[in-house]
């Protein structure tokens, strides 16, 4: 008679707390409350704090959280495109588009940032819009096709018929009015896209472009104008992704042809897919982990690109989920072993 | 020649199949009945290897913990924790559920991309057989895959799973979405296939046809075996009558 062997298997459990507390309930004990509100907080927290430390952090970390923010943006809006299911490879459109449509404003108009800048954005996220409609209507690549060659023809077609400057570009703009807004304007605009974004997914509206993601002929069936929706999808990435551009040129108060780097297109892709796709705090996350990184990998001088490629190889292929859905994941659940039967 | 004993599945901590033991032997024409989410296509799945795959996947992403347990044993060997495609080179083939085929290719290519596990010489060979069983599928060999009906994308899948030769076909589900006529049909093609050689486990929720046609059958219900039988002792009960005939 042979004796069966005990099998275990792993288990793995919510912590529970979740599911009670996420009503009113919460308020009933510290805890719980602190368990809720501490990952969402306290990065919101130090994000806000971080630009009061300027004397001690030095003014060379200040400049890098502003292009963090950039990058953020654009990662953002490559995730909203993501979540419709359009694969952008090309976030510098909306950035260059913004960027020059602000720059040629303040150039020609000489208005302040407090105009331009807005109009710059709005107006880059309208041209971005009617730009990419005729591929909206095709699946597939076509899209990222698209996205990524678009900002690589408005930068030769700058180059060769020297408008708007040409190479030399558009200089001498009008600087932004303080420190203070150069540094919390990117910060409060990257929190309120961040949320914002979270919430809309969430609502009836985001359900319907999650929808056109997963099975577009289901929604189209559902009598809903599939087009109308992928357009305002685009507008509003656009939107976000236009703002850094249109940000950036009064900060750098120059605006060129290194609008429409291929950096711009490729670092928010990184981030996205290092910080976990389809979360909006995944992206972030990822392009507050990549740009400061890129920045201390600066001490090994030439190599830096290698060390960076390695870093970021390595964290795909080990974390193929993202950070973001790992943190999460550990966060909320743990394991434990069973035994079965 | 395949025996499974106690296998159990886990979906993350969902149990899909629960304590299941059943056994095939040579040259059977064996069914499992069970309702939806009974766990047939989970022990297709668990049968071909292909959760082996996916368990992999998931392991990965870090998505949902599959764990399978117990022994599957095929011609005296263990083969619980083996690869999908080296289960296919001993001949465990499975046709899947909702017939997958590839739909921008024509019906002799699929076959065609069927049979990597031939020689050359005998691709046409299988091929003949496929069309001897399926006839129809000769009429429209040039035509598109992904163009075909339902019942010729059926015949199709199974036919691209005799071309690799099996000699355990397992059967996913094949009579879903056809009419009662072409049910009949592939009834009679899966006695056919049966007198070839080719051992056949074929899981369904239509009891009606299939039953007359087993030799023996196992009824599953939540992942829990309930019942065993000869086809005929399945039909005479009063369980299964109540359950799949409607009675």
């Amino acid at each position: 008679m042979n004796k069966e062997p005990i099998k275990f298997r792993k288990e793995r459990l919510d912590r529970g707390i979740k599911a009670r507390c996420e009503d009113i309930f919460a308020l009933s004990s510290y805890r719980e409350i602190l368990y809720l509100l501490l990952p969402r907080v306290l990065p919101v927290a130090l994000l806000l704090v971080f630009p009061l430390f300027k004397d001690i952090v030095g003014l060379y970390w200040e400049k890098v959280l502003v292009i963090t923010c950039a990058i953020a943006l654009l990662s953002l809006s490559w995730d909203w495109l993501a979540s419709v299911g359009l694969i952008s490879l090309g976030q510098a459109l909306f950035f260059g588009v913004g960027a020059y449509v602000t720059g040629s404003l303040n150039y020609a108009f000489k208005w302040p940032p407090l105009i331009t800048i807005p109009l710059g954005t709005l107006g880059g996220a309208l041209i971005c819009t009617l730009l990419l409609l005729p591929v909206l209507r095709l699946r597939g690549v076509y899209f990222a096709i698209v996205t990524l060659t678009l900002p690589l023809l408005l930068m030769r077609f700058i180059e060769t018929t020297k408008i708007l400057g040409g190479t030399e570009g558009l200089s001498a703009l009008t600087p932004l009015p303080s420190l203070w807004v150069e540094l919390y304007v990117p910060v409060f605009t990257l929190l309120i896209c961040l949320f914002g974004f979270r919430r809309l997914i969430n609502e009836d509206y985001g359900l319907v472009l999650q929808g056109i993601r997963d099975n577009d002929r289901a929604v189209m069936s559902g009598a809903i104008n599939i087009y109308w929706f992928k357009t305002q999808a685009v507008f509003l990435a656009a939107l976000v992704g236009s703002f850094p551009g249109a940000f950036m040129t009064h900060y750098y108060q120059f605006v060129g042809m290194p609008a429409f780097a291929l950096d711009y297109s490729i670092l928010p892709l990184t981030a996205a897919v290092l910080g976990g796709v389809g979360t909006f705090a995944g992206p972030t996350l990822g392009a507050f982990i990549l740009v400061p990184l890129s920045e201390v990998l600066r001490a090994f001088g030439t190599l830096r690109v290698v060390f960076y490629s390695a870093i970021l190889i390595i964290c795909v292929v080990g974390l193929p989920e993202g950070v973001f859905h790992y943190i999460r994941r550990k966060y909320h659940q743990f394991e434990r072993m069973v035994e079965v039967g | 020649m395949l025996e499974v004993k106690n296998l159990m599945v886990f979906f993350e901590n969902a149990l899909a199949i629960n304590d299941l033991s059943l056994e095939v032997h040579q040259g059977e024409i064996v069914g499992v009945l069970g309702s939806n989410s009974a766990g047939k296509t989970t022990l297709m799945n668990t049968l071909s290897g292909l959760i082996i795959d996916m368990k992999k996947k998931e392991d990965r992403r870090g998505g949902e913990r599959i764990t399978v347990l117990g022994e599957i044993r095929y011609e005296g060997q263990e083969i619980t924790l083996i690869e999908p495609y080296e289960r296919v080179k001993r001949g465990i083939v499975l046709s899947r559920e909702r017939h997958p085929i590839f739909p921008d290719s024509s019906v002799e290519e699929n076959l065609k991309i069927a049979s990597v596990l031939r020689k050359d010489q005998e691709i046409r060979k299988g091929m003949d057989f496929v069309y001897q069983i399926f006839s129809h599928l000769k009429e429209i060999r040039k035509r598109k895959a992904g163009f075909c009906s339902g019942g010729e994308q059926q015949m199709l899948s199974i036919g691209m799973a005799l071309m690799t030769k099996p000699r355990l076909l397992l059967m996913d589900e094949p009579l879903l979405g056809l009419s009662p006529i072409l049910q009949k049909d592939l009834i009679r093609a899966t006695k056919q296939i049966r007198k070839e050689g080719v051992t056949i486990l074929v899981t369904e929720q239509f009891a009606r046809p299939l039953l007359p046609a087993i030799d023996r059958g196992y009824v599953i219900e939540n992942g829990v075996l309930i019942l065993f039988g000869t086809g005929r002792e399945l039909m005479e009960n009063p369980e299964v009558k109540a359950a799949y005939f409607g009675v």
